[in-house]
C-alpha cells in the first residue's frame, strides 16, 4: 500500500505548525520514520490513521484519498494502527479488549476472532495472561496487547508509533523481528525516535525536523551524512567546545568521547566510522 | 454499535459501586418511605388494591431519588475514553464515532438502569404475589416503559454529555442540585422546572395514559373540573410549562424526553467533531 503525501500541511488552533508543505513518498515494505520530539511524526501519523484532519495537502494510501469519508473508510478497514500513548479499559480481560477492537474492525464472525485474538496473544506471549483484567497488567504486557490489537484485522497498512516504548531489551527484538516479518506484502511506517529501532528493521527512511522532511533515503545514505564528521577522543580534561558529544565513557582517569564536528575537534581526536546515530544527529545539527 | 453497547453494558455492570451505591440508595427510600413503599398507597384515598395505581406508586418513590445515583454513575463513561488513552485507537477503526456514541449512551444507560429495573419489578413481583394480582406485571412493565424509561434515556443523555463542558465531580454536584429544583421542589416555592412538560419526574403520563389521581385534589391547582388534574399550579412561576395533562400532553412529554435525549446526545457528538481537529 503506497502513501503519496503532497504538501501536507497541519496548524493547531493557536497557530502552532506542526506539519509544514510535506512531501513523501511511502512504498510498500517497512518504513522508518524519524525526528525528535516535537517533529511533526505524531501529527503525520494521526492524519495517515484518520485521526485528525489536515489543514492542507493530500494524502492517498493505497490510491484512496483520505479527506473523503469514503476513502478514510476504506483505509481504516486495513489499517493496524498502535498510538504512542495506547490506553485500555482496565476492567476487560485482555482476550474481551481485542475481541471489542476486533469487533469495532469489522470482524463480525465469532470464529475468526477467536482465532486471530488466539493467533495474536501468542506472537504477544500472553496467551497465558488472556483472562487477566489489563488493570494488573505491566507497562510491558499492555504495550504487547497494542501490539496484538494492531495484528487483528490482518492489516495491509500498520502505523506503529513509538512502539518499543516500554518494553525490555528481549522484547524489543521480538517486536522488531515480528515488525520486519509483518513487512513483506504490506506497508509497515515505524515512527519512532529511538534510532537503533530503525538501524536494525528499515532500508528506506524519512527524517522529519520541525514540521518539515529533512531527509528521505536509504539507511546508508543517512549514515554518510556523518561522513568524516565522527571522532572519538580519549582525554582527562573536559570536552571540548568544539562539536556535538554524542557518546561518553569513562575510561581509566579520562573519558572517551565520541564527537560529531566537521573538522577534528583536537588535535588527538581520531575519525571514527560513522553509525546511523550518528548520520541522523550529524544531519540535525547541518539542521541547525 | 453493538458491540460498543455489548462491551460498554459489559464494563458499567461489573463496576462494585454500581451496586453499592444504589443498595444505599434504596435502603434510604425503604426506610424513609417505610409505610408508603410497604403497601404502595401514597396517602389515604389511593386504592393500593388497583395494580395500575400501585405500580405508578412504585415507579414514584422510586423516581425521587435513583435518578440522582443514575446520572452520577453515568458521568464519567463518555469522558472516560479519553483519559484512558483509548480513543485513538477506537477512532482508528472503520467503525463510525456517532455508532460508537450511540452504543456507548444505550450500553451505559442499559446498565445502570439495571439496579433500577430490579427493585421495580421486584416490587412488582411481590406486589403480584402478596396481592394475588399477576396484571400487576404487565401494569409494571407498561408503567416503566412509558414512564421510566423516557425519564431515564433523558437524564443519561445529560450525564454523559455534561461532563464534557466540566470536571466531573463539578457536573455530579450540580446534576444533584438540578434534580431537587429541577424535580422535586414544589413550583409554588421557587420558579422551578418540576412537574412541568420538561421535567423527567413529572407524572404527565400517569394522569395521562393511566388515569391516576391522587388521593385528595391537590389545594393548588388552578383548573378544577370533574376530576383532579395535573397541570398549572396556583401561584407558581413557568406555568406555560405545565399544560393540563391529558394523552396527547403525556404523549407529548414522551416525545419532548426523546426529542431532549436526542439534542443533548448531538450536541455531544458536535463538540466531539469540534475537539476532534
Amino acid at each position: 500500500m503506497r502513501i503519496e503525501i503532497s504538501r501536507l500541511t497541519k496548524t493547531y488552533r493557536g497557530g502552532v505548525h506542526a506539519l509544514d508543505g510535506l512531501d513523501l513518498d511511502v512504498p510498500t515494505g517497512m518504513y522508518g520514520l524519524l525526528g525528535s520530539n516535537g517533529a511533526g511524526k505524531t501529527t503525520l501519523i494521526r492524519i495517515l490513521a484518520g485521526l485528525l484532519k489536515p489543514t492542507s495537502g493530500t494524502v492517498h494510501i493505497g490510491g484512496h484519498d483520505i479527506a473523503t469519508t469514503a476513502g478514510r473508510l476504506a483505509v481504516q478497514r486495513t489499517l493496524g494502527y498502535l498510538p504512542q500513548d495506547l490506553g485500555v479499559y482496565p476492567d476487560l480481560t485482555a482476550r474481551q479488549f481485542l475481541d471489542y477492537i476486533a469487533l469495532l474492525k469489522g470482524i463480525d464472525s465469532r470464529t475468526t476472532r477467536r482465532r486471530r485474538i488466539g493467533e495474536f496473544l501468542e506472537v504477544v506471549a500472553l496467551t497465558q495472561d488472556a483472562d487477566r483484567r489489563l488493570k494488573g497488567f505491566s507497562g510491558g504486557m499492555l504495550r504487547r496487547v497494542g501490539i496484538a490489537q494492531a495484528l487483528l484485522a490482518d492489516p495491509r497498512l500498520l502505523i506503529v508509533d513509538e512502539p518499543t516504548t516500554g518494553l525490555d531489551p528481549e522484547e524489543r527484538i521480538r517486536f522488531r523481528t515480528l515488525l520486519s516479518q509483518l513487512a513483506g506484502e504490506r506497508t509497515v511506517l515505524l515512527s519512532t525516535h529511538i534510532v537503533e529501532d530503525v538501524a536494525q528493521t528499515c532500508r528506506l527512511l524519512a527524517v522529519l525536523a520541525k514540521g518539515r522532511l529533512a531527509f528521505t533515503g536509504n539507511v546508508g545514505e543517512l549514515v554518510s551524512q556523518a561522513d568524516h564528521r565522527v571522532w572519538t577522543l580519549t582525554t582527562p580534561g573536559p570536552a571540548p567546545s568544539h562539536g556535538r558529544v554524542v557518546a561518553a565513557v569513562p575510561e581509566g582517569t579520562g573519558m572517551r568521547y565520541r564527537l560529531i564536528a566537521p573538522t577534528a575537534p583536537d588535535p588527538y581526536a581520531r575519525p571514527a566510522e560513522p553509525t546511523l546515530e550518528d548520520g541522523y544527529l550529524a544531519l540535525m545539527e547541518t539542521g541547525r | 454499535m453493538i458491540a460498543t453497547f455489548r462491551y460498554e453494558f459489559l464494563m458499567q455492570i461489573r463496576r462494585p459501586v454500581l451496586w453499592i451505591v444504589y443498595g444505599l440508595t434504596f435502603a434510604v427510600i425503604v426506610v424513609t418511605f417505610g409505610q408508603p413503599y410497604a403497601e404502595l398507597s401514597m396517602g389515604a384515598g389511593v386504592d393500593r388494591h388497583d395494580p395500575t395505581t400501585a405500580m405508578i406508586v412504585s415507579a414514584d418513590l422510586l423516581m425521587l431519588l435513583l435518578p440522582i445515583v443514575y446520572g452520577c454513575l453515568l458521568a464519567d463513561r463518555l469522558i472516560r475514553d479519553r483519559r484512558l488513552g483509548v480513543v485513538g485507537v477506537l477512532d482508528a477503526t472503520p467503525t463510525g464515532h456517532t455508532s460508537r456514541l450511540i452504543g456507548k449512551y444505550l450500553g451505559t444507560c442499559a446498565a445502570t438502569a439495571v439496579p433500577f429495573a430490579l427493585a421495580y419489578f421486584g416490587r412488582a413481583v411481590a406486589y403480584a404475589i402478596t396481592e394475588g394480582e399477576p396484571s400487576a406485571l404487565g401494569w409494571a412493565v407498561a408503567v416503566f416503559v412509558t414512564t421510566t424509561v423516557p425519564a431515564l434515556l433523558f437524564v443519561g443523555a445529560l450525564a454523559l454529555a455534561g461532563p464534557l463542558l466540566m470536571p466531573p465531580m463539578l457536573f455530579q454536584v450540580l446534576f444533584v442540585v438540578y434534580w431537587f429544583w429541577g424535580n422535586l421542589i414544589p413550583p409554588r416555592m421557587m420558579p422551578t422546572l418540576a412537574d412541568s412538560i420538561l421535567s423527567p419526574n413529572s407524572r404527565y403520563v400517569a394522569y395521562g395514559l393511566f388515569g391516576y389521581r391522587p388521593a385528595q385534589q391537590p389545594p393548588d391547582v388552578l383548573v378544577a373540573p370533574d376530576y383532579y388534574t395535573y397541570g398549572p399550579v396556583s401561584e407558581a412561576a413557568l406555568n406555560f410549562l405545565r399544560p393540563e395533562a391529558g394523552v396527547a400532553v403525556a404523549l407529548l412529554w414522551i416525545g419532548v424526553m426523546l426529542v431532549l435525549a436526542v439534542s443533548v446526545l448531538s450536541l455531544a457528538r458536535l463538540h466531539a467533531i469540534r475537539t476532534e481537529s
